[in-house]
């Protein structure tokens, strides 16, 4: 290899390494607000349905916070070349997915499109070569709410909200059979679904129990979870 | 089910389908890219053998890039799937057929020119005739592609090593994959791969290198150019060969040799 050709390639792999360490610096920041976040949102364990909605209200400022880390992380990324480098914060969206799908259902009941999402988390139409909300991502956010909820379903009945585990079912099922819409090959995404059907017996488990033993006033309204 | 929440993941299936089919069709792709390069790299090991002078092997070489234009005109139909940042979604099944290219091209290159094909002349090979490139070459391919290149020349070294001017050739060939060898160990940190890619050149290394050290040793006993050296032993082999097929063609000597299966 001539000198010049030799050093023409080390700087081009200097560069390389140069934007995944600053890649890296992001995702470190993304990670710490996602965590903030999901620790916040964890207290929805240990609080009664009604005070719910203004615990979501406290992780909402850092969970709109990510835009900003976004933000940065775009300007880093060069044209073209998102799905090079997303695989580095594809864990951290996943999870700031998982917060806001879970803050939309706990405050409003319904599933949250991918679009407000995206819109959510401040990603912008025009970062679409940097920077998007990938379907798989998206969805990978989605099933993390469905595990979770299927501890609350649980964690209700503790605090003695028996109606909670019936809303939950109505909702996870309706989001289970648009899961079985999609062809998914034996990928993480797959797998990550066969788990669902665990969290949907435990759910069912729930609404047995608390059905069964009249927890549940026959005129309580369980709607359909999704008003659209 | 409500509606809209059916449309969204109607909207999904599409977009996942159109992912895993892509993908299948370049994983295919690529498998007969790695094919094809294959047997060109057999093909220039064949015809390099036989090589008898420079201009010998500039043809070899020149049947290999031939053979190679197939693999390009395949590059060409998979653009439109790796346009723009599609590349990078699909680049790990791109990336096994697109190194074994890169080894075959860099096998035919060192035949005519001596010399480790350049990052630039692999990327020239990779585009359209309006010179807009396919798809953006990653070092990381280029550098894994010619450190196979190694292995090859191992091979090339070490089976021609019988044939005239073949000792001459193992030392420069010798020098050359050492030469890569110690240009590639810096870009080791950057591109992790390159470290087992390393292992088997060094392997493939000493191996040229105790050939070398055979033919330094043995010319170093007689006082002769190494073309009369070459002389001398091709005649003792036709010569043998010759009487080879004497005693294949005498009775008593086969019957001998038959006696203890009796």
């Amino acid at each position: 290899m001539d000198p010049q050709t030799f050093e023409n390639l080390n700087q081009m792999l200097d560069h390389e390494s140069n934007i995944r360490e600053k890649i890296r610096e992001q995702v470190n920041e993304f990670d710490k607000k996602t965590r903030t976040v999901v620790g916040i949102l964890s207290k929805i364990h240990s609080t009664h349905s009604e005070s719910i909605p203004s615990l979501i209200e406290t992780a909402r400022p850092v969970l709109h916070s990510c835009s900003e880390t976004i933000a940065d992380l775009v300007s880093l990324i060069p044209p073209n070349q998102f799905w090079r480098w997303k695989d580095m914060w594809c864990n951290s969206l996943r999870t700031a997915v998982f917060a806001a799908a879970l803050s939309e259902y706990l405050t409003k009941g319904t599933l949250i499109s991918l679009e407000s999402t995206s819109n959510m988390l401040g990603i912008q139409e025009k970062w679409k070569d940097r920077v998007h909300l990938a379907v798989e991502d998206y969805l990978h956010g989605l099933i993390t709410m469905v595990n979770e909820l299927s501890r609350l379903a649980v964690n209700a009945v503790i605090l003695g909200d028996f109606e909670q585990p019936l809303k939950i079912s109505a909702f996870v099922k309706e989001l289970f059979s648009g899961f079985s819409v999609l062809n998914l090959k034996n990928d993480t995404l797959r797998r990550r679904f066969d788990s669902l059907k665990y969290d949907m017996k435990k759910i069912e488990e729930v609404v047995y129990d608390v059905s069964l033993r009249k927890l549940v006033s026959k005129d309580s309204p369980v709607k359909p979870t999704s008003s659209e | 089910m409500s509606s809209s929440i059916y449309d969204h993941f109607l909207f999904f299936r599409e977009s996942l389908d159109d992912y895993h089919d892509r993908r299948e069709k370049l994983i295919k792709a690529s498998r007969d890219i790695t094919n094809i390069s294959k047997k060109t790299i057999f093909l220039l090991h064949r015809l390099a053998l036989e090589a008898k002078d420079a201009s010998a092997r500039i043809s070899a070489s020149q049947a290999g890039l031939k053979k190679l234009h197939e693999v390009q005109k395949m590059y060409a139909d998979m653009k439109d799937d790796l346009v723009g940042d599609q590349f990078w979604r699909y680049q790990r099944q791109v990336s096994p057929g697109l190194q074994e290219y890169i080894e075959a091209l860099s096998f035919a290159h060192f035949l005519e020119n001596g010399k480790l094909v350049t990052y630039e002349q692999v990327q020239a090979t990779l585009c359209g005739a309006d010179g807009v490139a396919y798809f953006p070459l990653t070092i990381s391919d280029y550098l894994l592609g010619v450190s196979d290149l190694t292995g090859e020349l191992m091979r090339f070294a070490i089976s021609g090593f019988g044939k005239p001017g073949g000792r001459s050739r193992a030392l420069e060939t010798c020098n050359f994959v050492r030469n890569c060898k110690s240009d590639f160990e810096s870009f080791t940190p950057h591109v992790w791969e390159l470290h087992k890619k390393q292992a088997v050149t060094a392997q493939s290394l000493s191996k040229i290198e105790d050939a070398a050290y055979t033919a330094v040793v043995r010319t170093s006993e007689y006082d002769l150019p190494p073309e009369m050296l070459d002389d001398i032993v091709n005649q003792t082999v036709l010569s043998y060969n010759r009487n080879d097929r004497k005693i294949e063609r005498g009775d008593d000597n086969g019957e001998e040799f038959n006696e203890p299966f009796h």
